[in-house]
């Protein structure tokens, strides 16, 4: 693995780098001796863009037990969101306005719920408990008879906490709204079978699971079919769905980053699951005060976050030189603004603006956790002594 | 090896192109929101990038939003567009590529009066038309720069003169013209450009939507506030990279393009001459030096598509998005042809790697499959 | 936006100048204080006196943003060698220019500025009664 500098990488759950094996099998789809053509094309060279797009699309359906007739390629699982609660919303816009979420959903579940309002859809927040999670009691007491669907992660990207998606998709199936599912945190990190967790809708990312940037999936579910309205029309690519001519680089990069994922999953999650116990064991017997979010056990095993009391959150992210990790979502990180889950979760504006999200991967050694945890150390205790110095 | 003639469904990527994307397709790259120093440098080759893109068509970056290609931009032009106003008319030429048709039929189901813009027999949009057309409610008019099956060049500036003459917003989708001729925004007076990277040498699954400062646009993907808030979602670094050395490419080598790629069309024209039944659509208009449609008389189009792919040589019946439908051309149909001359359209299209012995091979072919197969795979 | 600390700025953030508070018995220390931890920034100042009147030393204590702690970095040196006066008259802007900070960022100026007044007026309240009650009238 090439790694830039010295500066240790621990921001995951922004985005992933790309495994070698997939960036070697993108290369072959991008050069001219090798497959280029528009996988639309009747000749030869597009059969065999087609026939690769085919295969990736297999790959990706499974990794999360799904039909590869039931995944729609994206341009990442932000347009994947879209798609998912536009796509219903727009398209039973006649059987019922309400959809329901949480407060700590991505922003790109949020956004859309924000034009959907603009929209003259009725939107129900949901508020997390304290350990970041959605209970399936809060979800029933939100439905209502013209709740058209329900849209809940599976892992949030800032504490890690993992939601149990079975036992929300069956009261909202009992009151026959569809269920959405945001799992481009959970994908190839923890086991998902969209069959048994019975879910209509589940976004995936390219980017996170080592595969490439710009490029996701929609699980559309077939039997009973779901139906969406398109938000980019022309075409008629994937099965009118969703229409532009398809990326098969990138498509088959995040097919084989999903194949990868797949064989790996059983030996990473251990893995990452110790080298976490072990950054948290190192921060909190040198940092006693500091705080662990989220469910201390329902939860993802690559993310940890830490607040850290008595300490301005922007200049410990920045004080940490030689580390790259996130204050909240990378989406969030230019914006001093305190984290919105934090603060959901009941964390003052203090507390949540000094908290650092830590997210582990399949690069990540013991000695980058131990390098890390004295990086942040340091730092805290350096500024601790600017701040009640004498 | 293919001899690949088919560039106006897809161009190979440029080696260096491919070169600049290399080093953002593997080990560790930033999330170009992060702040720390992955983040900054995925940032910075962001900015590059939208610079590149804009130089190409002589816009300010900021102007540039960029999509996940030109079918995105397009839905975002006129969607982007119009979902923002409680109502009004959008016009759209006959011709239009489908990311275009696909969008204007979505807003037309969804109430908005929707109304095509008629060609002449040479594929030209008429400005008297349009004129005709517009009422104090158009809203957008959208009209391509360059056609995708016939390569006919439209002039947009006029176009785009009587459009805002009636208070409407002009789009112009560029996808075929860009880095086949000078494409200048300001210029033509659009006030939206859809570019794609993947017709003009760079990777595909990346395109951009150029916008005028005073337009405002409803996004299509919302969430992360990425592109100004007119596009959401992570950034497609690597691809955004390989789209702005293409741009620059294309930018500092058209001058050597434009005449290369005429040479090839000039050959393959002056070949076709001996060759009886076959004639070029549009041919008095004024095209993009790649492109040359043909009609084989008494043939499918799509039957001598794969007779010539038996050969080893890649083009297209018309636009790919639409190969293996069986339906004839939308294009030739709203220049006046009957089913069954536009249904023996073959379209071939140049790019900067073809050789005048490719043109050669493609006309021996020709020669042979009209001669040897005629009745053979005749359609009818 | 978070402002991403570079040149000047990251140097003082790193290896802040004059950090720290004066030993407890030091002779002739002003001492003031602005802000509050959970607005996002907390200052205090000491100011030094010597025989002449003027500040010879500062020190501080700072909760804040790289922005905020490389300002008060800056400002324990450009206080050196004024008279009380003209630190009560003191602005911070300047700094703020030499730092190259945004708008949004240049609010830690007037959270130092009152960390310096009330170091001031704690002496005026001491030693300049009028002083002191020109002030309240001013305020």
């Amino acid at each position: 693995m090439k790694k830039l500098d010295t500066t240790i990488y621990l921001d995951y759950a922004a985005t992933t780098p790309v495994d070698p094996r997939v960036a070697e099998r993108m290369a072959e789809f991008l050069t001219r001796d090798g497959v280029f053509a528009n996988p639309s094309s009747m000749h030869a060279p597009g059969r065999a863009a087609r026939a690769a797009v085919e295969k990736a699309r297999a790959d990706v359906a499974s990794l999360i037990n799904a039909d590869s007739m039931e995944i729609v390629w994206t341009s990442g699982a932000t347009e994947s969101d879209n798609l998912a609660l536009k796509g219903v919303a727009h398209f039973h816009r006649d059987q019922g306005r309400h959809i329901v979420t949480s407060k700590i959903e991505h922003k790109a579940v949020l956004d859309t719920c924000g034009q959907l309002e603009r929209e003259g859809f009725e939107v129900t927040y949901l508020k997390p408990d304290r350990d970041g999670l959605i209970q399936p009691d809060a979800v029933a007491a939100a439905m209502r008879d013209d709740t058209v669907l329900v849209s809940i992660m599976h892992v949030n990207n800032e504490i890690g906490t993992a939601n149990d998606i079975a036992a929300i998709s069956a009261i909202v199936h009992a009151r026959g709204a569809l269920f959405h599912v945001d799992a481009a945190q959970s994908a190839g990190k923890l086991p998902i079978d969209v069959k048994a967790m019975h879910v209509d809708l589940l976004s995936l990312s390219g980017h996170k699971v080592y595969g490439p940037k710009g490029i996701g999936a929609l699980y559309v579910r077939r039997q009973p079919r779901v139906n969406l309205e398109p938000i980019i029309h022309g075409g008629h690519h994937e099965a009118g769905m969703r229409s532009g001519t398809l990326a098969t680089h990138q498509i088959v990069g995040m097919g084989e980053a999903y194949r990868i994922a797949r064989e790996q999953l059983a030996d990473e999650a251990p893995t990452l699951a110790a080298l976490r116990e072990r950054l948290w064991s190192a921060l909190h017997a040198a940092i006693p005060v500091a705080l662990m979010n989220g469910h201390p056990s329902q939860r993802v095993p690559s993310i940890l976050n830490v607040s850290f009391p008595g300490i301005e959150g922007e200049s410990l992210l920045f004080g940490c030189s030689g580390l790259a990790v996130s204050s909240g979502s990378a989406c969030s990180a230019a914006s001093a603004e305190p984290s919105y889950v934090l603060r959901a979760l009941g964390r003052d504006d203090e507390l949540a603006g000094s908290s650092l999200r830590f997210s582990l991967g399949r690069f990540t050694t013991a000695d980058d956790v131990d390098a890390a945890a004295k990086i942040v150390i340091e730092e805290y205790e350096r500024l601790k002594a600017l701040a009640l110095a004498g | 090896m293919t001899i690949y003639l088919d560039h106006n469904a897809t161009t190979p990527l440029d080696a260096r192109a491919l070169e600049a994307m290399l080093p953002w397709l593997q080990g560790v790259q930033g999330n170009p929101s992060s702040v720390h120093r992955f983040g900054r440098a995925a940032h910075a080759a962001l900015e590059t990038a939208r610079r590149q893109v804009a130089a190409l068509v002589n816009v300010e970056p900021s102007q540039v939003v960029f999509t996940s290609g030109g079918t995105e931009a397009d839905n975002l032009a006129l969607k982007g567009v119009c979902r923002g106003q409680p109502d009004g008319q959008l016009l759209v030429s006959a011709i239009e590529h489908a990311a275009v048709q696909g969008p204007a039929d979505a807003l037309a189901a969804s109430g908005w009066p929707v109304q095509r813009i008629p060609v002449d027999a040479s594929g030209r949009v008429d400005v008297n038309a349009l004129d005709r057309l517009c009422t104090q409610s158009t809203r957008l008019v959208s009209v391509m720069l360059a056609n995708n099956e016939t390569g006919v060049i439209e002039d947009i500036r006029a176009l785009a003169e009587c459009a805002h003459a009636h208070g409407a917003l002009m789009h112009t989708d560029a996808v075929q013209a860009a880095g086949k001729m000078a494409v200048d925004f300001a210029a033509l007076g659009v006030d939206l450009m859809t570019l794609s990277a993947h017709k003009l040498n760079g990777p595909r699954g990346v395109g951009a939507l150029l916008v005028s400062k005073s337009v405002l646009l409803t996004p299509l993907v919302d969430g992360g506030g990425q592109e100004q808030g007119r596009r959401g979602g992570t950034e497609n670094l690597a691809s955004i990279v390989g789209f702005g050395k293409a741009a620059e490419l294309a930018c500092a080598e058209l001058q050597q393009r434009i005449p290369a790629m005429c040479a090839l069309r000039e050959r393959f024209e002056n070949g076709l001459r001996a060759l009886p039944g076959i004639q070029v659509f549009a041919q008095d208009a004024e095209r993009l030096p790649n492109t040359v449609q043909i009609g084989v008389q008494g043939f499918d189009g799509e039957a001598v598509v794969m007779e010539l792919d038996k050969r080893g040589i890649a083009v297209s019946s018309g636009s790919a998005c639409h190969s293996g439908s069986g339906r004839p051309s939308h294009v030739l149909k709203a220049m006046g042809l009957d089913d069954a001359t536009a249904r023996g359209a073959v379209r071939v299209s140049f790019g900067t790697e073809n050789t005048p012995a490719d043109v050669d091979s493609l006309l021996n072919a020709l020669t042979v499959i009209t001669h040897a197969n005629r009745g053979a795979v005749a359609w009818a | 936006m978070a402002l991403i600390p570079a040149g000047l700025l990251l140097e003082h953030f790193r290896a802040p100048r004059n950090s720290g508070v004066f030993p407890p018995d030091t002779p002739s220390v002003l001492e003031g204080r602005a802000g509050a931890s959970r607005h996002g920034r907390e200052i205090t100042v000491q100011l030094q006196l010597a025989a002449d009147g003027r500040i010879a030393a500062c020190r501080y204590r700072v909760y804040g943003d790289p922005a905020t702690i490389a300002l008060c970095s800056l400002a324990s040196e450009a206080l050196q060698g004024l008279t009380l006066d003209e630190a009560a008259a003191w602005r911070g802007m300047a700094l703020a220019g030499q730092l190259e900070l945004p708008a949004e960022k240049r609010g830690a100026v007037l959270v130092l500025e009152d960390a310096v007044r009330a170091a001031v007026r704690s002496y005026n309240r001491q030693h300049r009664p009028n002083e002191a009650d020109l002030e309240r009238g001013r305020t």
